[in-house]
């Protein structure tokens, strides 16, 4: 099967945004961002172009600086024709069913397209200021619950019935219906590095979705998850330039200032997150994680910086290495948050189409 | 001011675009929905968007999407057809005890921004024990209105205030919340809430959180303590009914007649087994089925108080309107049979003497 490649929705107003540094997270977090508010013009852009250059969905981050994913995903949705639309919600803010009925009916309105990315929540002051009080470990096993209870709807044949520490559901019916031409749930892909987070993605999802490392350290895990039937997606960057000296330069450039640099390691260190944790240690001890992934945007940008740099055909050659190993897709970003999906769709999908046989 | 006047969604597969419908088989429709193979269930973009347009023409304000399990999700479906129109609002039924307040401010907010402004809320307590216990919610009656209270007062924390909410109640807790994207409207920072019910409780829980209470018309002379009430609290009053406008009232009568079951026995009423507004309708005795001269409640006792029928002439029905409005009443939320024509007939034939004699 070809690799499949997404590419992580911009931010509002990010897609006219032409430098890297004006979309750092201590500026996207204030509440005069405007990341704070849907950028529809923008984003239709952006999801045309995309849908142009062979992506085939995108990510939709959630937190509370930024507009709702459902909503935005049905909005964007409506005024596209093949792009879908992997939802990251977490769970703990909703009933699993209200969540369901929600997914179901956005289903109707898009033509199914529509997958989710379940994050059992990042930062503990973020998930009480949204009301939710329980610790990393817990909040592991009520997304285990509540995935278990979607899952009960979208299976069908019945009322759905639950008894769990989390979660009661008794004589559940939705009559909506998951609706997409090909399947009657969404794909669901698990995010996070912990023990936890692997666990939920072997029991309840359909892909792994973790930081992109290098080919050969991921290789045992990946086939650990494909022995199990479940997917493996790497989260990375990308910079694509002519010559590898080119990309080496244009990511060096991507570096923010001093003070938004100190800023932005207070905002990261605060986060309970593992996947952050690791990542961070990573950017620190050695900055170059292989000959052409660079961790060194992560302590600015966050942990999902961690960038494949390099030429078309270097960058090719790698996406085809971790098909070797058994990773079949990648959600990519990249600065300027436009360009350089034109930059893949034109210079690497291609190279990578063709070593497929395409 | 002038009354406002919104519309009933219709149901997914409801609007018949092409066969012209009865005023009974539209009725039959709808009183069916929740089969599960009714094609309720399943997004409508086609119908909604040909009945908003429609309803947009005809001068109606708002129209109101209702939420139960047997349809899809009023939110989504509000920002899908809400990027098809242009002026229309939508009204959206929620209830509390199916998601975190916050995340429901966020979303609501978002849905704002995408429709400039064009959404309010209906909080609904609850109204079936059994379908509250398929959405995960096992509260009783009281207790869902007290929940309901802690709901919106955490809501209209975020919605008018600009710093972090802190809240600890017996169902709620948040602590330094923050949400980014406002509630943006043209002219309001937070929507228009709706309370709906006929509960002492829902009374209370619309003076101290809602912006309106929404009930089932009655006669004006019944309604009207209720009604000062409400409007010394300075809460707004809407009435939800249904209306069969006709040339002559034996028309009108004949096509409200039409709408009876053939088994008398018919009842959609006890799937809300716990609404207080719907056991006082199915408690309702033959010989009170004309609550005013134009007001008729003959199928309340078979599918609920929001079947109360308000039938006549044009002239007739512009009458009835001014006389609730004389009383304090100020928003409606219509229906009719077939909902498309039943609303181009309003606004050509009602609403033109309705704001002629509110000129006056």
């Amino acid at each position: 099967m070809n690799l499949r490649f997404h590419w992580m929705l911009p931010k509002g107003g990010e897609v006219a945004m032409k430098t890297a540094q004006e979309t750092n997270r201590v500026l996207t977090t204030q509440r005069t961002s405007p990341a704070a508010l849907p950028d529809m013009e923008g984003w239709t852009h952006f999801a045309r172009r995309a849908e142009e250059a062979g992506i085939e969905s995108v990510l939709l981050s959630f937190s509370r600086y930024e507009p709702d994913t459902i909503f935005v995903a049905c909005a964007v949705g409506r005024a596209t024709a093949k792009l879908k639309f992997i939802i990251a919600y977490r769970t703990g803010f909703m009933q699993p069913a209200t969540f369901v009925q929600q997914i179901n009916t956005l289903s109707g309105l898009i033509g199914g397209r529509v997958a989710l990315n379940i994050v059992a929540g990042s930062s503990p002051a973020e998930q009480r200021g949204y009301g939710d009080f329980l610790e990393h470990d817990e909040r592991y096993s009520r997304a285990e619950e509540f995935l278990a209870v979607c899952r009960s709807f979208w299976q069908g044949g019945g009322p759905v019935d639950f008894d769990g520490r989390y979660w009661r559901v008794e004589g559940g019916r939705l009559n909506t219906p998951f609706l997409a031409p090909d399947r009657a749930a969404p794909e669901i892909y698990v995010s996070g590095h912990s023990e936890q987070a692997q666990q939920l993605a072997l029991g309840q999802g359909s892909s792994w979705l973790r930081l992109v490392d290098t080919p050969e350290k991921l290789a045992p895990q990946v086939a650990q998850f494909r022995e199990r039937g479940v997917e493996v997606s790497l989260r990375l960057c990308v910079v694509c330039r002519p010559t590898r000296e080119e990309a080496i330069k244009a990511a060096e450039a991507l570096l923010p200032g001093e003070e938004i640099g100190r800023q932005e390691r207070g905002i990261l260190t605060r986060s309970d997150s593992q996947t952050l944790k690791q990542a961070l240690a990573a950017a620190d001890d050695v900055g170059w994680l292989g000959r052409n992934l660079w961790a060194g945007l992560v302590p600015y940008y966050g942990s999902s910086a961690i960038t494949l740099v390099g030429s078309p055909e270097e960058l090719a050659e790698t996406f085809l290495e971790y098909k070797r190993v058994g990773v079949t897709q990648f959600i990519i970003s990249g600065w300027p948050k436009l360009d350089e999906m034109v930059i893949f769709g034109r210079e690497v999908l291609p190279l990578v189409r063709a070593a497929e046989g395409n | 001011m002038n009354l406002r006047f919104h519309w009933m969604l219709p149901k997914a597969g409801e609007v018949s675009l092409g066969a012209p419908q009865t005023a009974h088989d539209a009725a039959r429709y709808r009183i069916h929905y929740a089969d599960p193979d009714s094609g309720a269930a399943r997004p409508d973009m086609e119908g909604w968007t040909h009945f908003a347009r429609r309803a947009e023409e005809s001068g109606i304000d708002s129209v109101l999407v209702a939420l139960n399990h047997c349809e899809p999700d009023p939110l989504v479906v509000a920002c899908a057809l809400g990027l098809a129109t242009e002026k229309l609002k939508f009204i959206v039924a929620y209830r509390s005890g199916l998601m975190q307040p916050v995340t429901f401010v966020q979303q609501m907010n978002t849905l704002s921004a995408l429709l400039a402004g064009r959404v309010a809320l209906n909080i609904v307590a609850g109204s079936s024990t059994a379908e509250q216990h398929g959405y995960g919610d096992f509260l009783a009656h009281d207790e869902r209105y007290a929940r309901a209270e802690e709901f919106l007062a955490v809501c209209n924390a975020f919605w008018h205030s600009d710093g972090e909410v802190d809240f600890e109640g017996k169902y709620y807790r948040v602590e330094k919340g923050r949400l980014n994207t406002p509630f943006l409207a043209p002219d309001r920072a937070s929507p228009e809430i709706y309370i709906s019910g006929h509960s002492e409780q829902s009374e209370r829980l619309a003076c101290s959180q809602g912006t309106t209470w929404l009930r089932a018309a009655d006669a004006p002379e019944k309604l009207e303590p209720a009604v000062a009430r409400l409007r010394a609290c300075d809460i707004g009053v809407c009435l939800r009914l249904c209306l069969v406008c006709r040339p002559t009232r034996e028309e009108a009568l004949r096509d409200a007649l039409s709408l009876l079951p053939e088994d008398k026995e018919e009842s959609t009423i006890r799937l809300k087994d716990d609404s207080q507004m719907y056991r006082e309708g199915a408690g309702l005795a033959e010989d009170k089925h004309w609550l005013s001269p134009s007001l008729w409640a003959g199928l309340v006792p078979h599918y609920g108080p929001v079947w109360t029928t308000l039938l006549g002439t044009p002239r007739e029905l512009a009458d009835a309107f001014l006389a609730y409005k004389r009383i304090g009443v100020g928003e409606f939320i219509i229906s009719g049979w077939p909902e498309v024509d039943e609303v181009a007939t309003f606004g050509r034939e009602v609403l033109p003497l309705v704001r002629e004699a509110e000129q006056q």
